[in-house]
């Protein structure tokens, strides 16, 4: 059990305006390291609560023992924080990058009080050279700077490459690919995008007879016994990658010119013979062949708008039409099923660990006032103003246990081009309540790879209030993280988020005056009556 | 006395106090808000503790040392009068160790003056005294009757008694003196100074300081004002004197409290006069009188807790024995563990007398008064399967809690364990018992690198929670900070310049990170005001260093706390800047010996000395075979490899080529061989130890990498550090820009590159100071967004921001700052944040006093490098800015008030276009 708690848990016990409040876990548990703080003697703080007749249930805690990471702190207010490490912060060639920056990157960041940072594991550097063979060493080595530091660590496994971090595929997933082009998602015009496999080939043995599930769930293996003496004490969370930049979504953008303000509606994915095949399957079964034999023929370009062609259209556009739910319902369900494949996997594969599973769900949210979002329909998102696409997919990361990360907080509306008809904050409230429909705990996370002018006034909002996210992921350390115009900002961030506590020596003398009944605090269901 | 007047305590000096070491950190939890005396720990002793536990040698080794040796006596001689002595005696010590105890107290006590008349009915007495312990020193001066304003005189040479010193040419500083009499039983401190009643003295004034803290003693934020004439605003000055004089009655010794009266009226901000003053105005002639002032002085007291454990033979049973020195009642806060964990537990009873259970959590046990009533002591039974005591202290009737070094006191208690201690420590008697302790905790599982971690952990919850934010103090804070502040820099610039490393770095890493780096600042504690001790002539006498010597005393009463020394070397040009041989340190300034003096006078008036260090060339003292000086001579007897290859000059140099600007007059160093590196690591090591430098000013940084001055710096580990990096500011058709972004950066890069250990001179401020007062463009002084435009708006800990130095002004000024308007300049940058450098020209000049008046300000109001600012106007001809909320200031002809909100601004200095407040 881990002592990050101790901190919350007096952030809980001081919200006193709540009639009623469990008390998770306070830090009693045998072996929890507690050997710094005063956390020993600042149990039953409850003066606050005292004249009010409050009524404290301690929540029974043998529960924990079965799924400790279950209970991590679900009353919490305060958020954890974790920075991300530089996407390559383990090298290509398997090194460690910047290690000197990292190392006084992280002190600053303990000192800062943040609670931990977040490393990218590249499927394209563990496991370069050939099938099941693993190099972890890079990673070894920094999670055990972070270990010394006494960081938490958040890893995300990527099975996805990034050019940005010029960290391609494994070698010979690469070559396997030359050979057979359709493990990656293509477009109509028989582009393709290499830094993911296409979620057709899930379930198909593509990989020297492995199929890539299998390949991903060996990785996890792999992952689980190298790390086996941090997972559950310096490892607290895992994110499953799911596709590009490791979201769950299509390569819907990947033609996007950089170059237009305002970003088209994507284009999507679904002409690799795989996907083709399975669209053919899915029109025979349902009783129309002939819709199965391609995607939307009047679906606009990567850059273009809504209104380009007639499949977007606000009015009359194909897309509510019965072929368009067709090939909609189709093209999202995907998406689903893959997703559940992959957390299904990670949650038998560490289910038994004290970790958390996380997976990453895009905010798509150009194009979100218009009627049809087609954005997000490219994305693989059937969301429209019609239909709810979010809820089938919180409901299936509730299924596994698995928490959502939600990128963009720190976007607002005012900040989106008008023309562009986005709404990050409505996309994003959309989510979020799907999640809270299903129990999904969410963890927020910045858009880009530094949050700009007004950025930490957004993420501030939602990290607190009721639904505050539990934790968040802020994106990322490197050289503008630490320049002297942007970390004065973080660590204002930082600062604010932390909850107002009473300092545990300040309780100690008035509970003292108090003199009060001591309420004993075994493991066990206790009831406390402080009236 | 009912009316209480708060004294406020200028702490500044204290912040420089250590170099002892202190164990402040064992109050790191202090009190809640209410409990007056504060126990937080003061950020150099903090950070002094920090640095120990980076250092590699364990968080307690500083601690413990010494203090354990002469404990192990103590332990033994005291437990002769305890009760458990009989069951100690007869057993095995298993393990006894002294911790030392560090908490504050508020020692109160009053000032007192009194006026009487002298035994002859002529001449006056006044006395000022003091009841606390300390080194008194009162500063004073008086006024004449014609003075108008608030000048001080220094006093005419029969009136100073004994052992003044005079500080220039305006006050005096004379000792109190440990008085045979006693008030109230505590001891008095005073000083007498006789008046003679022919003279035309109007008003003494005088401030208290308190020499072992630093701290000065000021009524009700001003000084002490005494009286010896009526009205002083009156227009009948002459008349006045002579007739107060005669019509002073004889009232000797008459205890007057008019002046008591005067304390409690309204406070009359707009009169030049201070109450004191202005009560006595309405009595027309001058009474003997005697006042009193309460002063609270917090002082730190050093206790200890002794600790013996041993086993009782009889019921196998471990015996701690505790005991302490601590003065009232005192409770120990108890717990055992049963393993490494150090979980509390409680143990099964019984338990010593006066125990009660806390929360189930703990015991509390009210230690018993020892015989001889000289402390305290419990003695506590533990069965054998619990491995450690653990306890916090608690005196009783305060919310003060001791611990240690801001954990909870750990003694191993399980046998073996300390049985095998002990005899480790034994066979190693080479060590002094502190390591026992340190031994302790390693065996104790939390191993070293947990220690830190979890002394940052107890910080970081500090900083973090907003409650205990507001009981800790600021200094605390700003030292966890401030070492934040220096990794990011650290990770910025390394991410910056990343050339991705590959593994043979990586493995490097690995070990460098296992004993984190040893910290050394470079950048003081934030409270520095830096006099530059030297212009351009200073050479000119052979003697300056015995001519500064005289004018030490002085700077420090100013309130500076660091001063610049010229360069020290023998050098081809007077100045210094051409060094030659570094090694002789005989120069136009005067000799080592005459050099070493003046560093000891500096550190005896508690000022910090930078050593001016010129790195980036060195002039040769032969010829090579082709003719060209650079042959270096003297104990650093370099070849043309030790000059840069691309110096246009000096071009035989063999070196690399320059990481950076060329200096043109001399060869320039090569600072990427490594030889060069060392010797000179090596000479700023020898100029440390041998002559006590604090620190370094360095020349002309731009000529190479800053890299290599954090090399230099962690080699050297300076207490302060300030470069030069002095280029041109951007111009636009001669007119110079708005936006000096470019310019701050160059220098923000430098100190980057250093790591922030070091500070630069903010080039960037001055120049925009220049075109704002020369042009009268005061808008330029608030950059696009509203922050400061020179390095201090973007760094501002590291920014020592000028207005001259030797170069830009004195005899060459190559770049002087409008002339008349330095006021101005001075009142923008001792009000500010950053680290303000005056330079000498102007300290001895008319402008002194204002000076002197600006540093108080800034003192009295702590402000400090890291202050916040609020630039409330700029605009054409007026800027005005608000400092921590303490301090509002304007400069420029343009007119401006601070709005009074809920603080309330006061006007407390006002020049040739400035202005400066403070709120009352």
């Amino acid at each position: 059990m881990e002592v990050s708690v101790i901190g919350s848990s007096q952030a809980n016990i001081l919200k006193t305006d709540l009639a009623c409040r469990e008390l998770g876990l306070l830090s009693f548990k045998n072996g929890s390291r507690v050997s710094w703080g005063k956390s020993q003697i600042s149990f039953g703080r409850s003066c606050g609560l005292r004249n009010s007749g409050v009524r404290l249930t301690l929540k029974a805690v043998q529960t924990e023992a079965i799924r400790p990471q279950k209970i991590s702190r679900p009353q919490s207010h305060g958020v954890r924080l974790y920075v991300g490490l530089p996407l390559d912060a383990v090298s290509y060639c398997n090194a460690v990058n910047h290690a000197k920056a990292i190392a006084a990157g992280l002190k600053a960041l303990k000192l800062l009080g943040v609670e931990g940072v977040e490393l990218p594991i590249w499927w394209g550097v563990v496991e370069k050279e050939a099938m099941g063979k693993y190099d972890w060493s890079g990673y070894l080595a920094l999670v055990e700077m972070v270990h010394k530091v006494g960081l938490k660590l958040h890893v995300s496994l990527c099975f996805h490459g990034s050019k940005h971090a010029k960290i391609p595929l494994p070698e010979w997933v690469i070559k396997i690919g030359e050979q057979n082009p359709s493990i990656f998602f293509t477009d109509r015009t028989g582009q393709q995008y290499k830094e993911c496999l296409s979620l057709a080939v899930d379930e198909v043995p593509v990989l020297e007879g492995k199929t890539p599930v299998e390949v991903y769930n060996d990785f996890c293996e792999s992952f689980k016994s190298s790390f086996s003496s941090f997972i559950g004490s310096t490892i607290d969370g895992i994110s499953m990658g799911l596709g590009p930049d490791g979201e769950l979504r299509y390569p819907s953008h990947q033609g996007l010119s950089r170059s237009s303000k305002v970003p088209g509606v994507g284009e999507f994915q679904c002409y690799d013979k795989s996907m083709l095949a399975l669209l053919k399957e899915h029109g025979e079964t349902t009783g129309n062949p002939l819709w199965g034999l391609g995607g939307p023929h009047d679906a606009p370009a990567y850059d273009a708008s809504p209104s380009s062609n007639s499949f977007f259209k606000d009015d009359g556009g194909s897309w509510e039409s019965p072929y368009g739910d067709f090939f909609l319902s189709w093209y999202s369900s995907l998406l689903v099923r893959h997703a559940d494949r992959l957390l299904s996997l990670a949650s038998s594969a560490f289910g038994d660990s004290e970790v958390a599973i996380y997976s990453k769900v895009p905010l798509v949210h150009q194009w979100y006032k218009t009627r049809s979002h087609p954005a997000e329909l490219t994305a693989g998102f059937y969301n429209t103003q019609n239909r709810d696409g979010y809820e089938v997919i919180a409901e299936m990361f509730a299924q596994h246990s698995c928490k959502m990360i939600l990128p963009g907080m720190d976007l607002s509306d005012e900040g989106q081009l008008q023309e562009g008809l986005s709404s990050p904050e409505q996309l994003l409230g959309q989510i979020w309540s799907a999640c809270k429909k299903h129990g999904v705990e969410v963890s927020g996370e910045n858009s880009s790879d530094a949050v700009a002018h007004g950025g930490f006034e957004q993420i501030r909002k939602h990290l607190s209030g009721e639904d505050a996210a539990h934790s968040f992921f802020y994106q990322r350390m490197g050289a503008y993280f630490f320049s002297p115009e942007h970390f004065p900002s973080f660590t204002q961030l930082v600062r604010n988020m932390k909850q107002p506590q009473m300092h545990t020596d300040d309780l100690l003398s008035e509970e003292e005056k108090a003199k009060e009944p001591v309420a004993a605090t075994s493991e066990s269901g206790i009831q406390m009556q402080t009236a | 006395m009912s009316s209480a007047v708060s004294t406020e305590p200028l702490l500044h000096r204290s912040f420089r106090e250590i170099s002892r070491p202190r164990f402040r950190s064992s109050t790191l939890r202090p009190s809640p808000p209410p409990a007056s005396l504060s126990c937080a720990p003061k950020s150099p002793s903090f950070r002094h503790a920090r640095r120990r536990c980076a250092s590699g040698s364990g968080p307690r080794r500083g601690g413990w040392g010494g203090a354990g040796a002469g404990a192990l006596l103590r332990v033994r001689a005291s437990s002769s009068g305890a009760a458990v002595v009989e069951a100690l005696e007869s057993a095995d010590v298993l393990f006894q160790e002294a911790f030392p105890l560090q908490r504050t107290e508020t020692a109160k006590g009053k000032i007192f003056v009194r006026l009487d008349q002298g035994k002859d009915g002529q001449n006056w007495q006044l006395t000022v005294g003091c009841t606390l312990a300390g080194k008194w020193i009162l500063h004073w001066g008086i006024s004449h009757v014609d003075d108008v304003g608030s000048e001080w005189d220094q006093p005419p040479a029969e009136m100073r008694p004994p052992g003044s010193i005079p500080i220039k040419d305006y006050a005096i500083e004379t000792p109190l003196q440990k008085s045979s009499t006693s008030m109230d039983g505590d001891e008095v401190y005073e000083v007498n100074i006789s008046i003679k009643s022919n003279s035309n003295i109007a008003a003494i004034n005088f401030v208290l300081k308190d020499e072992e803290s630093g701290s000065w003693y000021q009524h009700r934020g001003r000084d002490f004002k005494v009286p010896l004439m009526d009205s002083l605003q009156d227009d009948s000055n002459i008349v006045g004197s002579k007739r107060g004089f005669d019509l002073w009655p004889g009232a000797l010794g008459q205890l007057s409290n008019i002046l008591l009266k005067g304390e409690a009226s309204d406070y009359k901000d707009k009169d030049a006069s201070t109450d004191l003053e202005a009560s006595k105005q309405e009595v027309r002639c001058l009474e003997g009188f005697y006042v009193e002032q309460p002063i609270v002085k917090v002082v730190s007291i050093r206790n200890s807790v002794n600790i013996s454990v041993k086993i009782c033979p009889k019921t196998a049973k471990t015996l701690v024995y505790l005991e302490t020195d601590l003065p009232r009642d005192v409770i120990v806060h108890w717990g055992v563990c049963r393993d490494d964990s150090k979980k509390w537990e409680i143990p099964a009873a019984p338990y010593p007398p006066e125990t009660e259970i806390f929360k189930n959590k703990a015991l509390r046990t009210l230690l018993q008064p020892k015989e001889q009533g000289n402390g305290f002591w419990g003695s506590f039974a533990l069965d054998e399967e619990f491995v450690g005591f653990l306890f916090v202290l608690k005196l009783k009737e305060e919310d003060v809690w001791l611990n240690c070094m801001g954990e909870d006191f750990y003694i191993p208690v399980s046998s073996t364990r300390s049985s095998s201690l002990i005899r480790q420590k034994e066979s190693d008697s080479t060590e002094t018992s502190g390591k026992t302790m340190e031994t302790n905790t390693e065996v104790s599982s939390t191993a070293y690198t947990d220690d830190i971690i979890n002394e940052i952990r107890n910080l970081v919850s500090d900083i973090s929670s907003e409650k205990s934010r507001k009981t800790k103090t600021k200094e605390a804070q700003e030292s966890i900070l401030q070492e934040i502040e220096k990794l990011a820099a650290e990770a910025y610039s390394i991410f910056r310049s990343s050339l991705p490393t590959f593994s043979a770095e990586a493995v490097l890493e690995q070990e460098a990170l296992e004993p984190p780096p040893h910290i050394c600042s470079g950048t003081g504690t934030g409270f520095e005001i830096l006099c530059q001790g030297f212009n351009w002539e200073s050479n000119k006498s052979g003697r300056w260093y015995k001519e500064l010597m005289e004018k030490a005393s002085q700077l420090a009463s100013l309130g500076f706390t660091v001063v610049w020394l010229p360069p020290p070397t023998d050098s081809v040009s007077p100045e210094g800047y051409m060094p030659r041989d570094l090694y002789n340190l005989n120069s136009r300034y005067g000799t080592i010996d005459e050099l070493k003096d003046l560093v000891k006078k500096f550190h005896e008036v508690n000022i910090r000395v930078l050593g001016d260090v010129v790195l980036n060339h060195r002039c040769a003292q032969y010829q090579n075979q082709n003719g060209i000086w650079n042959i270096f001579g003297g104990r650093l007897n370099w070849d043309d490899r030790a000059v840069v290859a691309d110096d246009p000059h000096f071009q035989v140099g063999r070196g690399n080529k320059s990481s950076g600007d060329n200096f043109h007059a001399a060869p320039n160093i090569d600072h990427s061989q490594d030889f060069v590196r060392k010797d000179l690591k090596e000479w700023l090591h020898w100029l440390r130890s041998e002559i006590g430098y604090d620190g370094w000013r360095l020349d002309f940084v731009r000529g190479f990498w800053g890299g290599y001055v954090k090399d230099y710096l962690d080699a050297s580990e300076p207490y302060f550090a300030v470069g030069e990096y002095w280029d041109s500011l951007s111009y636009t058709y001669g007119e110079m820009d708005h936006n000096q972004d470019a310019h701050r950066q160059r220098i923000i890069d430098w100190i980057n590159a250093t790591n922030g250990t070091a500070g630069a001179f903010d080039v960037t401020t001055k120049g925009i100071l220049h075109a704002a007062l020369e042009r009268c463009e005061y808008w330029r002084l608030s950059d696009q967004k509203g922050k400061p435009p020179g390095v201090v708006g973007w760094w501002p800990s590291r920014a020592v921001t000028f207005v001259e130095n030797h170069d830009t002004g004195s005899t060459q000024g190559h770049w002087r700052f409008p002339s008349g308007k330095e006021m101005q300049g001075y009142a923008y940058i001792l009000t500010h944040p950053g680290t303000p450098a005056v330079f000498y020209d102007h300290i001895f000049s008319h402008y002194q006093s204002e000076i002197g008046s600006l540093i108080s300000i800034r003192n009295r109001n702590k402000i400090h490098c890291r202050s916040t600012i609020k630039i409330t106007k700029a605009e054409r001809d007026v800027y005005a800015a608000i400092i921590d909320d303490k301090v509002a200031m304007k400069i420029g002809p343009g007119y401006y008030e601070p709005q009074s909100g809920p603080q309330k601004w006061s006007p407390v200095l006002e020049g040739r276009d400035y202005k400066v407040w403070e709120t009352s």
